[in-house]
Formats: C-alpha cells, sequence, structure tokens
C-alpha cells in the first residue's frame, strides 16, 4: 500500500512540476493500472488469483512435482498460430481474411520475429529469374506488407520494378505489421510464450502457455507452427529431425553517413556493414558458431559473447581515422537463430527438386533466388503437414526440406510464403470442416491466387 | 597414279557391287551416328576406322587404345590393296562422286594440284612424334561423322562447327572436282603410304622401268623426313607461341594441352554427348593450335559426377576413356574465390556454391568470432567439376570460378 501511495505521490508531483502535460495520459492510465487487483494474498499452497488458485510445484520426495490441476482457457478459436514472425503474420492474415476466427500468440512484444526482433532485415529471395526474366515470388500477404511500407518514407528499399531483396526498417515493419493484424480482425496474445499443447489422442486442441498471468490455455479446432522451432509439432509429438546451424546476432551501427569512408577504407575498413531504409544506419550479420538453439546455456553462452565482440569491434571502428563518431546503436533483442527442429512431412521437398524447379500438383507456394539469378522452386502442401497427427500445420522455417534446401526455405521470404498458405490452408479447413490434410488444392489454390499469392 | 580412271574404273558386275558396299557404307555410318538416337557411342566407329587418326593419335598418345583397334583391318588390307577404303567404303568420297554428277562440266584439275595429302601426313606424323599431329580434324571420316553428330541435340556452337566440315568439304568438291580425295585428303594419302612397300616390290619385280618417280624410295623417304621436320618445327612453334599460358578447361580425361589440340578432330562427338552442354567450341582461349577444340563453359550447368559419356565416344583417344570412379579424380580445374564480391565473405549468407558442391569439397571458414565468414576449397576434393560457378548467384563475373591448372 505505501509503494502505492509513493508511486501516485511521484506522478502528482510530475504533473505539478509541468513535466504532466507529457505524461499526464499516462499518469491517469498509470492510476488505473497501480489499482489492487486483489486483496492481500495470504500464504498457502493453494493461492488464489483472479482466475482461480495457483498450484506451486511440490518438492517431494527430493523431486519437483508439477501438482495436476485444471487450466484456465482463455480464448476458443478456428485457428490458432503460435509465433508471430514472418510465417505467423502472414498466416494469421490470410487466416482472419479469408473468414476464420484467429488467434495469434507470440512471446515477445511485437512481431515479425527474426526480421525485426532478429534484425535481418534484408528479405532476401523475394525474386527468382524465368527464361531470364526476374520474377517476383513473393508476393501476397508478405508482398502487400513491403508495399505499404514504399508508402512510408524510409521504411524499405529495393522494393520496386527491377529490384529484388528488400531490406526494410524493423520499426515500420513491426508497426505496419501491427497494423495489418489489426485490420484483419486477429486476436493477438503478446508476451506469451506457449509451453505445451493440448492433445486428444492423434488431434492438437489447442496449446497451453506461459506468460505474467500464469499457465493458460487457448482451444483451437487448427493450430499453426510457426514457431520456427516447431516447439508445437515437437509438444505434440510429431516426426521431425533435430539441426544444429550457426547462431549469431546482428547489430546496427549508427552515425554511418558521417564517417569518413575514404579515410576507413585507406585503415583497412572496406566495409561498415549492409543498407538500410536509414543512409545513417547499417547492419552488420555476425554469422557465429553452429550449435543447438534448444540448449538454453548456448544461448546464454551466446548472447554474452556476442555482445561483447560486437562492442568491442565498434570501439576499434570508432578508434580507426574517419570511424570516431561511429557507435554501437543496437545488438538484435533475439539471437540469430537460423534452424533446429524440421517436420517430418508427408512430403520432404529436397534440394534437387527445388533446383529443377520441379513442379507439383499441390503446390501452394513458389520459393525464389537468393540473388535472383536462379529458377523458383515450388513448395508443395505435403512439406507443412505433419505424417499422422490431425488440425496441426507448421509454416516458417521447420517446414519439411532436406539438408541443404534449409538455407532456401529459412529465409524471410520463404516464410512469409509458406505462412501465408499456411493460414489460407487452415481457413478453408474450418470453412469446408475437414481436416486440414483432406483440404481440396484446387480451392486452396483458388482461394491463394484470389489473396494475391504467386504459384509458378 | 593409282586412281587411274577416275570416271568409270569398273565394270559391269564388279561396279554394281562396289556401288552395293559404298552405299551399304555410308548407310551404315549414318546409321551409327544417327542423331535421333539419345545413345551416341556408336558415333565413335567411323573416324576410329582411320588408319590416319588411328596412327597418329598413337603416336602422340604413346597408347594403343581400344578404339584405336578398329583401324588396324582398313590398315592392313590398305597395305594390300592400294586405297581400297577410298574405291569401296569412303562414305565422304560417295558423297563427293553424287554431287559431280550435277557439275559434270567442270574440268578435273587435280592433276595440277601437287600431293597436299602425303605432305600432311608427313607432318601429321611428325608433330605426333611430340605429341601433337597437328592436321588430325581434316579426316574425312572425322568431317562427315561431325556432320551427322551435329544434329543430335540442341543447336549449341560446337554442333554447327562440327557439323560445318562435311558442307565445306562438298563445296570445294563442286569447285574443285575430285582434288580432294586425289590429292589433300590425309585418309587416302596415309593409305597410299601403306601400300608402298608393296607397290614397291611389286613394280620391281616387274621391271624397274615401271617404278615411276612416286614410288622410288629415296624421294618417299625424303618427303617423310622433310615432312616430320616440318611438323617437329611447327609444333614446337606452336608450344613457343603459347608460352607459359594456363590451358583452358578441357573435358575430363583430356590429354595434356599440346597433345590434346592435336589429337581433338573437332567432331563434336563429346558436346553431343555431354548432357550439362557445358562443352563449347573454343575461339582463342587455346591460341591457333586450340582453335575449334572443345573447352568447358559453367554458365549455367558443370561436369556432373555421375556422367562419364564424353570420354566414351571420343574416336580420337584425345579424351581417354575413364570409368567413372576415375573420371571424378581428374582434374578440370580448381575452384578459386574471388572474396571481393563473395556475398558470403560481404555478410549476406549465401552458400550456393558450398550446398551445390557434389565431392563436399567446399566448407564455410569463420574468424574474428563469427563477423568473417567465406568459403574456402578443399584442394584435394576439388576437382573442378564447376558446379559451384554454375551456382553462384554474383554477376557479371562469378565470385566462385574454376580455374585451369597452373593458373591459381
Amino acid at each position: 500500500m505505501e509503494t502505492r501511495l509513493s508511486r501516485r505521490d511521484l506522478l502528482r508531483l510530475l504533473s505539478a512540476a509541468g513535466l504532466g502535460a507529457a505524461f499526464s495520459r499516462h499518469a491517469v492510465a498509470d492510476e488505473v493500472g497501480i489499482a489492487p487487483v486483489a486483496a492481500t494474498v495470504p500464504e498457502n499452497k493453494l493461492i488464489p488469483t483472479p482466475d482461480g488458485p495457483r498450484y506451486p510445484a511440490q518438492w517431494i520426495g527430493g523431486k519437483v512435482i508439477q501438482p495436476e490441476r485444471p487450466l484456465t482457457v482463455v480464448n476458443e478459436t478456428d485457428v490458432l498460430v503460435v509465433g508471430g514472425g514472418p510465417a505467423g503474420f502472414a498466416a494469421v492474415v490470410a487466416s482472419a481474411r479469408a473468414g476464420a476466427k484467429t488467434t495469434l500468440v507470440e512471446r515477445y512484444g511485437y512481431f515479425g520475429g527474426q526480421w525485426t526482433g532478429g534484425l535481418v532485415l534484408l528479405v532476401i529471395s523475394s525474386h527468382a529469374r524465368e527464361n531470364g526474366q526476374l520474377v517476383k515470388v513473393l508476393r501476397g500477404i508478405g508482398d502487400e506488407l513491403l508495399e505499404r511500407l514504399t508508402r512510408i518514407d524510409g521504411a524499405v528499399v529495393n522494393q520496386a520494378p527491377g529490384k529484388f531483396n528488400p531490406t526494410s526498417d524493423p520499426e515500420a515493419t513491426k508497426f505496419m505489421m501491427d497494423e495489418m493484424i489489426r485490420e484483419a480482425g486477429v486476436k493477438v496474445f503478446l508476451h506469451c510464450w506457449v509451453a505445451d499443447v493440448v492433445m486428444d489422442g492423434p488431434v492438437i486442441r489447442g496449446v497451453v502457455f506461459e506468460s505474467k498471468a500464469g499457465r493458460q490455455a487457448i482451444l483451437a479446432k487448427i493450430v499453426v507452427d510457426a514457431t520456427g522451432d516447431g516447439d508445437v509439432f515437437a509438444a505434440a509429438g510429431a516426426e521431425h529431425e533435430r539441426r544444429l546451424h550457426a547462431i549469431g546476432l546482428v547489430h546496427r551501427v549508427g552515425n554511418a553517413d558521417r564517417a569518413d569512408r575514404t579515410r576507413l577504407a585507406e585503415a583497412g575498413v572496406k566495409s561498415l556493414g549492409s543498407v538500410e531504409p536509414l543512409s545513417s544506419v547499417k547492419w552488420v550479420n555476425l554469422r557465429g558458431p553452429s550449435t543447438d538453439c534448444l540448449d538454453v546455456g548456448e544461448l546464454t553462452r551466446l548472447e554474452m559473447e556476442h555482445r561483447r565482440a560486437i562492442w568491442n569491434r565498434v570501439q576499434q571502428l570508432r578508434k580507426k581515422p574517419g570511424g570516431e563518431e561511429l557507435f554501437l546503436l543496437q545488438t538484435a533483442p533475439q539471437l540469430g537463430v537460423r534452424m533446429s527442429r524440421l517436420l517430418t512431412g508427408t512430403h520432404q521437398l529436397t534440394y534437387a527438386e527445388a533446383r529443377e524447379g520441379k513442379k507439383f500438383a499441390d503446390t501452394i507456394a513458389v520459393g525464389g533466388a537468393q540473388n535472383g539469378q536462379h529458377r523458383g522452386w515450388p513448395i508443395p502442401y505435403g512439406v507443412m503437414l505433419p505424417k499422422k497427427l490431425d488440425n496441426l500445420l507448421a509454416a516458417g522455417r521447420c517446414v519439411c526440406v532436406d539438408e541443404k534446401l534449409i538455407e532456401d526455405s529459412r529465409l524471410i521470404a520463404s516464410c512469409l510464403t509458406t505462412g501465408h498458405a499456411a493460414g489460407a490452408a487452415a481457413a478453408l479447413a474450418i470453412q469446408t470442416g475437414c481436416r486440414p490434410r483432406e483440404v481440396e488444392i484446387a480451392r486452396l489454390q483458388k482461394l491463394l491466387l484470389s489473396q494475391g499469392a504467386y504459384l509458378g | 597414279m593409282i586412281l587411274a580412271s577416275p570416271t568409270k574404273p569398273y565394270h559391269g558386275a564388279r561396279r554394281r557391287w562396289r556401288a552395293a558396299l559404298r552405299w551399304f557404307v555410308l548407310v551404315s555410318a549414318v546409321a551409327l551416328a544417327w542423331p535421333l538416337r539419345s545413345d551416341s557411342v556408336t558415333s565413335v566407329l567411323l573416324p576410329a576406322l582411320s588408319p590416319f587418326v588411328g596412327i597418329c593419335s598413337a603416336l602422340a598418345t604413346r597408347a594403343v587404345g581400344v578404339i584405336s583397334l578398329f583401324a588396324l583391318p582398313v590398315i592392313a588390307l590398305a597395305a594390300v590393296f592400294p586405297r581400297w577404303f577410298c574405291h569401296y567404303a569412303c562414305p565422304a568420297g560417295l558423297l563427293q562422286e553424287l554431287l559431280e554428277r550435277f557439275h559434270p562440266a567442270v574440268a578435273p584439275v587435280s592433276s595440277r594440284v601437287p600431293p597436299v595429302g602425303k605432305w600432311l601426313v608427313a607432318v601429321a606424323l611428325g608433330g605426333a612424334c611430340i605429341g601433337n599431329p597437328l592436321f588430325l580434324w581434316l579426316d574425312p571420316l572425322a568431317l562427315f561423322n561431325g556432320f551427322l553428330t551435329s544434329w543430335r541435340g540442341p543447336l549449341v556452337a560446337m554442333n554447327l562447327v562440327a557439323g560445318l566440315g562435311l558442307p565445306l568439304l562438298l563445296l570445294f568438291n563442286v569447285f574443285f572436282p575430285r582434288v580432294w580425295c586425289q590429292r589433300l585428303c590425309p585418309l587416302g594419302a596415309s593409305q597410299e603410304l601403306l601400300a608402298w612397300p608393296r607397290q614397291r616390290l611389286r613394280r620391281a619385280a616387274g621391271g624397274s622401268n615401271a617404278v615411276t618417280r612416286e614410288l622410288q624410295g629415296p624421294l618417299v623417304a625424303r618427303r617423310m623426313f622433310l615432312g616430320g621436320c616440318a611438323g617437329v618445327a611447327g609444333v614446337l612453334a606452336l608450344n613457343l607461341a603459347r608460352g607459359g599460358t594456363p590451358s583452358p578447361l578441357r573435358p575430363p580425361g583430356a590429354l595434356g594441352e599440346t597433345q590434346f589440340t592435336g589429337v581433338c578432330l573437332r567432331c563434336g562427338n563429346c558436346a553431343q554427348a555431354c548432357p550439362a552442354r557445358i562443352i563449347h567450341p573454343d575461339f582463342g582461349a587455346s591460341g591457333v593450335a586450340g582453335f575449334l577444340s572443345p573447352v568447358l563453359r559453367f554458365d549455367s550447368d558443370y561436369c556432373h559426377e555421375d556422367c562419364y559419356r564424353c570420354g566414351q565416344v571420343c574416336p580420337s583417344g584425345a579424351l581417354e576413356r575413364l570409368p567413372l570412379e576415375r573420371k571424378s579424380l581428374h582434374l578440370i580445374g580448381m575452384a578459386t574465390v574471388n572474396l571481393d564480391t563473395c556475398l558470403l565473405v560481404n555478410g549476406r549468407e549465401c552458400t550456393a556454391c558450398i550446398r551445390a558442391c557434389p565431392y563436399a569439397a567446399l566448407s564455410v571458414q569463420s574468424a574474428d568470432g563469427g563477423f568473417l565468414n567465406e568459403p574456402v576449397v578443399d584442394r584435394a576434393k576439388c576437382n573442378g567439376c564447376g558446379a559451384c560457378e554454375a551456382v553462384c548467384p554474383v554477376r557479371p563475373e562469378r565470385s566462385i570460378r574454376v580455374s585451369p591448372h597452373g593458373s591459381q
């Protein structure tokens, strides 16, 4: 109670001191926010909360035991998409626009995943080359997002006819994803980490997630795993494989436009980093060592080692003649995880099939060429369907491809297009009352084309 | 003059037999190299029959391969029956005679032309002694075969080059009837030389008056010696002109550059057999000596790890008939990376070349805590197949290219 009073007093003081003009709206909100939500919390094993009693883990016989407990279902929906990266974003927009009641759960406080939070920024493989002509394969919802960014000054570069592999500003991208998700009417849960699934035999019925509110559940008719790491299908027991890949950390350097590039070049610095929409900022990739992103010890170690390496690198740049005004603007909020789990789908798309440009009857997307120099590669629906489990689809970097194709399938453009397809397929399954694996391919392709997707 | 009566040397049944045999050979030759069949292995047979090709390539390569054995019966018969191949078999000769029917008015000029063919054979033999037979590509069977195989597959430059030889020869015959067959053709001339010992003996037995100047031992020996010396000098001059220039990229199993440019017939068989269409005629990279010889370009495809067809269809042994496992070990060249333009080096996560390499000869090497990454070539594994170059997305000049031997 004392805390509450003192904070309220502080806000009053601030307002009185003239700073209130800027803070007044927040002050009102905070006043509401710090109101007590429950009476004194009693000391008890079953801790009551507004949502019901809490069941802490118990120390029993030298083991930590999680007691059996009912979970509160906070949402029931048609299509639940887990993960708000490029795949999840495209999936929810496609699903909601196709008329399905759609929910999105995201562990961070923003959308975009590696694109925005990992500061990857560069949408590689947006185009392919067919018979010598540059063809845009990233169409539909992902392309719509980039097109809308072109109307904002300084939000995207290389998104124009004849250009390929656009780079977008992370904040502009987050903002535009917010707008499109809001417009589509998607129910969103941010800051919620999916921890488990709700299974009914071989059929998924929903997910369990952790948040500040504790452990809660969402029920859904169809779940799309857009976690990138296959957290949902792994928890559901779907067949999958594990892969190690390099884990790095991207950073951005500020004041790039104020650096003396000639003197820096003389000092041996050829490049400050890759282009961004804002000329004052460059982004710098760090590939990092190949390791297991499911090992939290490794993530902790790399996060701190990479940050130190980045700090030292930028400090060295600042000591070089011409680089004095450079500074470390930001390290990425998310580690650059590239690959972990891969679904074992009903079709494994191989590198050989992709390079051959093999066509499929159930093509739902087309992947691009990394530098717009090779033909596109049709992606079949089977890469996102688990072998046995029902009402579950995978989208994004964890779809079923072979080892060599990972390098293409994990890219943002591919994630946007497979996400789009998964969302559309889920909505169509709801609409026609069938399981995702029974979706009529012709109708799915028609729906995707009506939503602007490219199928070759 | 051996071909004494060029117009109608035979009569009656013998003439009909001869005509039937010649047509049979022509039809067989066309059938063996028939362009509409996918299998091109039989197209190797016709040029391999030529004693000129067989002897010179065996001499130049210091090896008698399976293919050179095809020439043996022709050689043996030629020693007994002078120019029998010209009379009874040569499909190029038959085609020329057929064409002559449309131009009977032009007077033969062959007697005024020196025996260039014999000189060509002498020079070729001399060159072959030091590895380069120089004029093997003038063999009419190679020209005939090249024309047929040029219709196989799509219209690529190598096909055009290989296919032009026979039409040019026939066109030449229209303006200078029979000059080729009687005075220029190295295949004909080599048969005459093979027949020389027996003829010399027969004429000598029949009285010294019958020994024409053409058959006199010292003259033939002098001609062969001078021609041979010219061949040696020519090859040395070509080698000198080439200097230390690295050889261009040749199909797998290719002989050493000097030998290859001479032994290669420019028949186009290898380019036709190649499923990847990476074999192209050279217009300068290998100098005058290598003009129109096959070189590799990895613009859109590479030398496949499961293919060894080019070596199987080479009629002259310019490409060794390597089995698949040895063909994979044959070094075409060596991949080299341009670190200035490589996308991986520049922070873009391109691994196109690394993934494409069928021999796992490429890997990412990281330094500076992961900030610096570059593809490195394992020189023990790379055989220069070009898979990396074919997929490199950097333009206009690709960041990873196969460099010829001795140029890295």
